[in-house]
């Protein structure tokens, strides 16, 4: 498998904390892993540089060999927009806009004319068993509903690696598995890479391999399936 | 205990929490400081009402001890005021305001002003009319700094007092015994009221909502944190009772910081000219009772308003937890829109100025009931329209809440046609033949035309002012040169001073110059109106604005880590504010401008244009920068790596 997201020697201190002291790792094109660790140990500081939404102040980050930690913001932000998908734990849905079109957006924000964005948005609602709710809006939806149309979103661009922070956090335990289901089923179905950051070692029993962040550090890091 | 709760949750509401807290107290300090602007206009003309009564006789029927008459007067395109008083023989009237004695016969006493002109002018001029002044007259008896008065004592036999006098009040006020100089307001004064209260209604319809709104503003904050309280058991009361304690003392702080911008503003208020004049500022201040009163009910609006917001917080604890579909906005609001329309003539057949503002009051408010509908369906349509995400998104969020969208235009979309429609209106609509020639005209008494002709020959020929003199009729007409500049005709003006007792020769514009004043005051009356909707709608965007970002700055802060550039939000942002603003209140004015088309006899007034394009450019500019304003935060809070829910 090719290597698509390499992050080396990651370091970065919010004051006197060490939020990362010195990670490395590589992320291969297809694979879901998990990011496992108590709270403040450094988990999602880790999602945010690898990601591009935080500058580390040590070490680099690469997108499939392209060095993106030295990138101004606005290149990072045309990444984020283009090369990458983000499911985040609640709150992500712009409450005005029909599903359809909250997940049409990040493809309008690409340039794709609306009627076509909307047109492939629609495409993922019934592979996401979400037939019928496209001009539902956010606050009409359940919490895995809302949490599926997020991965619609997150998937929609096509993109090479998508962030899960805490996808399941807000969702009961059955809606959270299946939700988890959705979410690797698609990302491999298109390709992508996943990476997930949790506290709940069963939604990283659904990656392919999990490692562990404890005080900034990445412990160990190995193969679950 | 609930006081020292609300107390805490005031303080402590973090970074957020104040800023909305803040928020709140400017919105309701604009509002405080704007409604005691239009309630401060009404008591203004009304002082001014009351500073003029002395001019208008009131007969009297038993006990007379004077006997007083007034006229208009010219100088320089000015009306002069000249008031004839002669006290009755054996009686020892009370001076009139503004004088030490009542003027003796012979005496004149001039308002300062005049006397200052009769000072700068040529004699033959203006001083020729009014020769050796005895004073000049206080304060207490101009309507206005500035203003030109006369006042003139006779005796009470004086052809000045004896000789008849035309009885309509825009040209004279025939001499009457009367039995003191209290008076009675003149027509001209209870006009100006009546619009002054036309203006008011304009101008607190849309800032009551917008005050309202602030209070909203605050619950839609606080909602969740007031909803957990209610999950751990606050019973309803406890919920409200903290609710109204909270925002009232967040509106009292306002509306007193208000009262202290309006009283800052005075004196630039102070300036604005109306009825030929600036005002005395003292005039511009309500009375204490008002100001109280102000201070008491805005508060009181405010609670109100929270409470209203906070219904759903109270109904259901879950009541705030889901953002569902709004209920579109029925079209029932357009229909009672309508039904007041259609019966809007009936109301106002009466003559009853009460009843007039009631039912303007009532479409008013009816218009704010379909005003939203209207900003719904622009929603609608922006977003069917919409291409892009900025305009999606903008037309989407007014299909979310069309009511925060009217709140910015309302204003705005209420002024804006009568704006439109005497903006472009030149004053010089109603001067028919302005462009004829220079003519002076008095009435002579019966059978006295001849006489009084050549009387007018003599005295314009040893003023040296080249003039035709004729009698047509009973009126004798003194034409003057094709030449003639406005010092010539100030000339020939003194020249005939007096040729007729009690009477002024006039010119046509003279004539006019009631209808042409009102015209022009209407125009800056309707100017001061946008020019304060404008503001409503500037606080209104800029609070909105910030407001918007608060509540949604998880939303923002996920999407901007998901790569949307900061400038579609802002341009939906913007949009969402422009969209409405430019249908409605552009649409507004332009359609004012539009219906003014077959009344511009007279020309476009370039002055008006100016104006009103300046103030449309400025209000629309306002706009956009008190939306901008919240950029930084937008900015701020959209670059917090680890959003998190309050």
């Amino acid at each position: 498998m090719n290597d698509v997201l390499v992050g080396r020697a990651l370091t970065k201190r919010f004051g006197q904390t060490v939020a990362l002291g010195g990670v490395d790792i590589t992320v291969r094109a297809g694979e879901a892993v998990a990011i496992m660790g108590p709270s403040g140990s450094g988990k999602s500081t880790l999602l945010h540089c690898l990601a591009g939404i935080m500058k580390p102040d040590g070490g680099e980050v690469h997108l499939l060999g392209r060095r993106i930690d030295a990138m101004g913001e606005r290149g990072r932000s045309q990444l984020r927009r283009t090369r990458f998908g983000f499911v985040f734990q609640f709150g992500q849905l712009l409450p005005e806009l029909p599903a359809e079109e909250n997940v049409a957006l990040p493809l309008m924000l690409g340039g794709v004319p609306r009627v076509q964005a909307v047109r492939q948005a629609r495409e993922w609602f019934g592979p996401l068993g979400l037939r019928s709710m496209e001009t539902r809006r956010p606050g009409e939806l359940s919490g895995g509903q809302a949490q599926r149309v997020a991965i619609a979103r997150a998937l929609v661009t096509r993109p090479a690696v998508v962030f899960a922070d805490e996808p399941t956090g807000a969702l009961d335990q059955q809606t959270g598995q299946e939700t988890m289901r959705l979410l690797v089923e698609s990302t491999k179905h298109n390709d992508a890479s996943l990476i997930v950051v949790t506290h709940d070692p069963n939604v990283a029993a659904w990656c392919d391999r999990t490692v562990e962040v404890r005080d900034g550090r990445l412990l160990e890091s190995g193969a679950l399936a | 205990m609930n006081l020292e709760l609300t107390w805490r949750l005031l303080r402590g509401g973090g970074r957020g929490g104040l800023l909305g807290t803040w928020l709140t107290l400017g919105a309701v300090a604009v509002a405080t400081a704007l409604l005691l602007f239009a309630v401060a206009a009404n008591s203004a003309f009304q002082a001014r009402t009351e500073r003029g009564a002395w001019r208008n006789p009131v007969p009297a029927a038993s006990g007379a001890v004077a006997v007083e008459a007034s006229r208009f007067d010219f100088v320089r395109d000015r009306a002069i005021t000249v008031v004839d008083l002669a006290a009755l023989p054996g009686r020892a009237p009370a001076p009139p305001p503004g004088l030490p004695r009542f003027p003796a016969p012979g005496e004149v006493w001039l308002s300062p002003a005049l006397a200052g002109l009769a000072r700068d002018l040529p004699a033959a001029e203006l001083a020729g009319r009014y020769p050796d002044p005895e004073g000049v007259l206080g304060d207490a008896a101009l309507v206005h700094p500035g203003e030109l008065v006369a006042v003139v004592g006779h005796e009470p036999d004086a052809p000045a007092l004896t000789a008849g006098r035309t009885d309509d009040w825009v040209v004279a006020r025939p001499p009457v015994k009367v039995a003191s100089l209290a008076g009675q307001p003149g027509e001209d004064a209870q006009a100006y009221q009546v619009l002054s209260l036309i203006a008011s209604v304009l101008m607190v319809v849309p800032l009551l909502v917008f005050g309202g709104a602030a209070a909203r503003l605050t619950v839609a904050r606080r909602d969740r944190r007031l909803a957990a309280l209610r999950l751990v058991g606050a019973t309803p009361g406890q919920i409200v009772a903290m609710t109204v304690a909270e925002a009232v003392i967040v509106a009292l702080a306002g509306a007193l910081a208000g009262a202290v911008v309006f009283a800052l503003a005075v004196p630039l208020l102070a300036g604005i000219e109306m009825q030929g004049g600036p005002w005395f500022t003292a005039d511009l201040f309500p009375g204490p009772l008002v100001l109280a009163g102000g201070l008491v009910a805005v508060p009181l609006l405010v609670g109100l308003s929270a409470v209203a917001g906070l219904r759903r917080v109270v109904v259901s604890p879950l009541g705030v937890a889901k953002r569902e579909t709004p209920p579109a906005m029925r079209f029932v609001r357009v229909l009672a829109l309508l039904a007041v329309l259609a019966a809007f003539p009936l109301l106002t057949r009466g003559t009853s100025v009460a009843v007039i503002v009631v039912a303007l009051a009532l479409a008013f408010l009816c218009v704010n009931l379909a005003g939203p509908w209207v900003v719904g369906m622009i929603g609608r349509i922006t977003a069917a329209g919409a291409r892009g995400p900025a305009r999606l998104l903008a037309g989407r969020r007014l299909v979310d809440d069309p009511r925060a969208a009217w709140r910015t235009v309302s204003g705005v979309a209420l002024t804006g046609f009568v704006a439109g429609f005497l903006g472009l209106l030149s004053p010089s609509a109603l001067d028919g033949d302005a462009a004829g020639p220079l003519q002076l005209r008095v009435t002579a008494p019966a059978g006295q035309a001849e006489r009084t002709a050549e009387l007018a020959r003599t005295r314009l020929r040893d003023a040296g002012v080249p003039a035709t003199v004729r009698p047509v009729k009973d009126v004798v007409v003194a034409a003057l040169g094709s030449s003639a500049d406005p010092a010539a005709l100030d000339r020939a003006r003194t020249a005939l001073a007096g040729i007729v007792p009690g009477r002024t020769p006039t010119t046509g514009h003279d004539d006019r110059r009631f209808g042409t004043q009102i015209l022009a005051d209407v125009r800056v009356g309707t100017i001061v109106v946008l020019s304060v909707s404008f503001l409503v709608a500037i606080a209104s965007a800029g609070i909105t604005a910030t407001s918007s970002v608060l509540d949604r700055r998880q939303t923002y802060g996920l999407l901007r880590l998901a790569g949307t550039p900061l400038e579609v939000l802002d341009r939906a942002r913007r949009a969402e504010t422009l969209i409405p603003l430019t249908v409605m209140g552009g649409g507004a004015i332009l359609t004012g401008a539009f219906c003014a088309v077959p009344f511009m006899i007279g020309g476009v007034s370039l002055v008006g244009v100016l104006t009103l394009a300046g103030c449309v450019v400025a209000g629309f500019a306002g706009v956009i920068g008190a939306g901008a304003l919240s950029r930084p935060l937008l900015r701020s809070v959209t670059t917090d790596p680890a959003p998190r829910p309050d």
